[in-house]
């Protein structure tokens, strides 16, 4: 039995109510799953295909007093790193400057109204959740600080390598992390993301100023 | 309406609304706010809404059963969503409420959905119906039943879906939502899985009055825009899928004492 049909036995106990009858795991399962495919009426089939988890996206839902296996955590993993794309020529470090703007760029493939945003490219989205810049005040803290990322890993081949096949696809490193994969999923192409690890690494960019 | 353009000048004065710490510098500006809230201009068009008799039947919504009886509206907010016999689904306000305007009134339902959120330029009636309606259980404490067997359905399907991954950018509820002190860019996220936020957020807004719209936003309208801000299709309004998240996170937020309509950013 998990720890969760104990806690639920527990709360049972204590309130008295129809406990018992909780729908099961797999009827709810089967209920929610309706639900999201009912969700989006008069959405083109490209859009709503977007509510359609991968298996990995599957494995990566666990509820409260659910976790990970190692066995899942090891198919992300392994399915996440046989897919990682390189840009043209393998240069997996750009140019900082267009990392920067990218950094703090937060749109793209946003629905309205049935239509996707007209956005020439996507943003990198960066800062909604990383400090980057230490003048940039405008930051969030869903992920760790990323100031002076260079200055501490210094930017040899090997760290340029990691930081472009995290960006591409955290769940590489890190299985299900709250990191969207942004070069697994299309939002970023390979170059964008060469352009983000220029401006994580580069000793010129902002990020690793004394 | 010259009153409202002052309000709405004031509430760009004072950036920053809402939030779940009342320690900052900024509690202040929101205490002012909240003392001189301009979602009372919701509540009270939604008063008169509600007892005026609307659409082709000619009849008001005073026979409106929001789940303590036809016409009892004192209270009825404090258990929403809630399983409706005569629908045979469990629904929260604005899903309700659209089953009466359509049922009673003999409105058309594309029309309620179509006006479902306001612009600068019109005002809801669905909002402002949904402020007046909130407002009736001011002082309650937030109550959502789980004695129906699709109530308890409901709740643990919202669950789920709350910690369903999807979209182009691998999102759920839970990852923005499930930690302490997180924010996007500066703006404060409540920790859903913390029942002393979770009672906050229920019981003080959804509905509320955003300044950076300039109206009063509904429930639906945070699912809707959240849904948006994940990069997952128009939400449908009323759709099974958000009253299954509304019935999980308001009884998760059991307990909290209502004060509606709410102030946020």
């Amino acid at each position: 039995m998990t720890k969760n049909a104990y806690a639920l036995l527990l709360a049972c106990g204590a309130a008295f109510v129809g406990c018992a009858s909780f729908p099961d795991a797999e009827s709810v399962r089967t209920h929610a799953e309706q639900s999201v495919a009912e969700a989006y009426p008069g959405m083109p089939p490209a859009l709503t295909q977007r509510a359609v988890q991968d298996a990995e996206q599957r494995l990566c839902s666990k509820g409260p007093g659910e976790t990970l296996t190692s066995e899942e955590a090891a198919r992300v993993v392994a399915a996440s790193r046989t897919a990682i794309k390189y840009p043209a020529g393998n240069k997996l470090s750009g140019d900082w400057k267009v990392g920067e703007k990218l950094v703090s760029n937060g749109v793209g493939m946003r629905v309205r109204g049935g239509r996707v945003e007209g956005a020439k490219q996507n943003g990198a989205l960066c800062i909604n959740c990383h400090a980057l810049d230490p003048a940039e005040v405008n930051v969030g803290n869903l992920g760790p600080s990323l100031t002076a990322y260079g200055r501490q890993r210094g930017n040899s081949e090997p760290v340029v390598k990691y930081t472009y096949e995290k960006i591409y696809n955290a769940w590489t490193y890190f299985p299900c992390s709250n990191m969207p994969r942004l070069g697994h999923n299309g939002f970023l192409t390979p170059e964008q993301i060469a352009h983000v690890v220029a401006y994580l690494v580069d000793p010129q960019s902002p990020v690793n100023r004394p | 309406m010259r009153g409202r353009s002052l309000i709405i000048a004031a509430m760009f004065i004072a950036p920053a609304l809402a939030g779940q710490n009342d320690t900052d510098g900024l509690s202040v500006g929101r205490q002012m706010l909240a003392e001189d809230n301009p979602g009372e201009l919701w509540v009270q068009r939604g008063e008169r809404l509600f007892f005026e008799k609307r659409g082709p039947k000619a009849a008001s919504l005073e026979r409106c059963d929001l789940g303590l009886g036809p016409g009892r509206v004192d209270g009825a907010y404090a258990q929403l969503p809630r399983y409706f016999a005569d629908t045979g689904q469990v629904q929260d306000l604005e899903s309700r409420l659209l089953t009466c305007m359509v049922e009673l009134q003999g409105l058309k339902r594309e029309a309620i959905v179509a006006d479902r959120f306001g612009t600068l330029d019109k005002d809801s009636d669905m909002e402002a119906l949904v402020s007046f309606v909130g407002s009736k259980s001011n002082g309650l404490k937030m109550n959502v039943p789980l004695a129906h067997a699709k109530e308890r359905e409901a709740f643990k399907t919202g669950e789920y879906l709350f910690y369903r991954r999807s979209g182009p950018l691998d999102f759920s509820c839970a990852t923005c939502h499930t930690d302490e002190g997180k924010r996007i860019r500066l703006q404060e996220l409540p920790n859903m899985t913390d029942p002393k936020q979770m009672q906050m957020v229920v019981s003080t807004g959804w509905p509320a009055y955003r300044g950076t719209q300039a109206s009063v936003r509904t429930m639906q309208h945070r699912l809707y825009d959240c849904n948006w801000q994940m990069r997952l299709p128009d939400l449908g309004y009323a759709s099974d899928m958000s009253v299954a998240l509304t019935s999980y996170l308001n009884r998760s937020g059991n307990g909290g004492v209502i004060q509606l309509p709410g102030v946020r950013r």
